[in-house]
């Protein structure tokens, strides 16, 4: 698996957790708790929002890997 | 009228009053009722068994002797809320038996509780060994509330610097099979969410003995086939191992990369992701 698929791969496991962080801010019953899921999803979008531009780079400097 | 009729209406007569008496007076099982109330109790039942058997005595005595019996008690326990005096005179206090690791034999001598009681009562609080007791009081049910020295109390979170999720009492919304749609409204959920919930685990709802949800709306059941296996929830520990996977790769990612801001890059979202983890931990663990 070349570097760029797994970096990929990381992305949309990033974007499993942020959405799984989103569901239990909203789900949970206890406002501290809601209150960390809600933090922690948002420093999981930015660390996304960081593996995202570092996979067009990649794709920009090396195109073959462009795509799945 | 006959003897016997009149046994019976008085009878009924007592029983009600017995059932209006024991609904209005107090809240307390008899092992917390102290002795006072104790006594007071025995003779409201003596009253009003003479009064419904012996027929000798007039109806009135009885009604006026309950009058007494049971105003006066409650009168009392009344003001003894408001006065600590009178409580302490009436109801008695809890009496230090042991103090600093040391028993106190004269408090002992002054209750007459022999020793032999008081290794009793002692066990009964899971505590076989007087030296780990560092206070105990009698107090005035006859019972004993037992302090340990804090190298014999058991371990808590915080003891171990553990940070814990807080928690929230579960609903039940499923009972006999039968959804129960007032629990279900309280946290949010309606019959729709139970069913996709149910279908996710494969059980049919008429096999559901009872069905609980915690306060992360995970739903959990107990079946009436034992057979069946239910598989328990695995979202949140899922979403810690995915955590710890995704930050593990970034790591990865930083060590592998030549490009120094990609690398830069890497380590700061390795370092949030770590941040993330130890944030999430008390409430993903369970």
């Amino acid at each position: 698996m070349t570097v760029a698929s797994q970096v990929k791969q990381c992305v949309a496991s990033l974007k499993n957790i942020e959405a799984t962080l989103n569901s239990l801010a909203i789900r949970s019953e206890d406002k501290e708790a809601s209150e960390v899921f809600r933090e922690t999803c948002q420093t999981t979008r930015r660390v996304l929002t960081d593996l995202e531009t570092r996979v067009k780079e990649m794709e920009f400097e090396e195109p073959q890997y462009k795509g799945f | 009228m006959p003897g016997w009729l009149e046994v019976i209406l008085r009878s009924f007569v007592a029983l009600v009053i017995l059932f209006t008496l024991s609904r209005i007076l107090i809240r307390k099982s008899v092992s917390q009722v102290t002795y006072f109330e104790f006594i007071c109790g025995i003779v409201i039942g003596g009253i009003l068994a003479l009064g419904s058997i012996n027929l000798q005595i007039p109806i009135a005595y009885p009604l006026m002797g309950l009058l007494i019996w049971v105003t006066i008690p409650h009168i009392i326990g009344w003001l003894a809320i408001k006065s600590e005096k009178l409580r302490n005179f009436v109801y008695g206090k809890g009496i230090p038996i042991i103090k600093d690791g040391k028993v106190l034999e004269d408090n002992l001598k002054k209750e007459r509780y022999s020793s032999d009681e008081l290794l009793k009562q002692l066990r009964h609080k899971n505590v076989f060994q007087v030296a780990d007791v560092e206070f105990a009081v009698l107090e005035t049910t006859g019972d004993i509330s037992v302090l340990l020295k804090k190298d014999y109390q058991p371990l808590t979170p915080k003891d171990m610097n553990l940070q814990v999720a807080p928690i929230k009492e579960p609903e039940t919304v499923i009972m006999d099979g039968k959804v129960l749609d007032e629990p279900l409204a309280t946290i949010g959920k309606n019959r729709r969410w139970l069913e996709m919930e149910l279908e996710k685990i494969g059980v049919a709802i008429e096999n559901v003995y009872l069905g609980q949800v915690d306060s992360y709306g995970q739903l959990t059941v107990d079946l009436f086939d034992d057979k069946l296996k239910v598989p328990s929830p695995q979202e949140l520990p899922l979403l810690l191992a995915t955590i710890k996977k995704c930050q593990a790769d970034l790591e990865a990612f930083a060590l592998e990369t030549d490009n120094q801001a990609a690398k830069n890059m890497y380590t700061n979202n390795a370092k949030e992701m770590d941040e993330v983890i130890e944030k999430v931990k008390p409430y993903l663990q369970q």
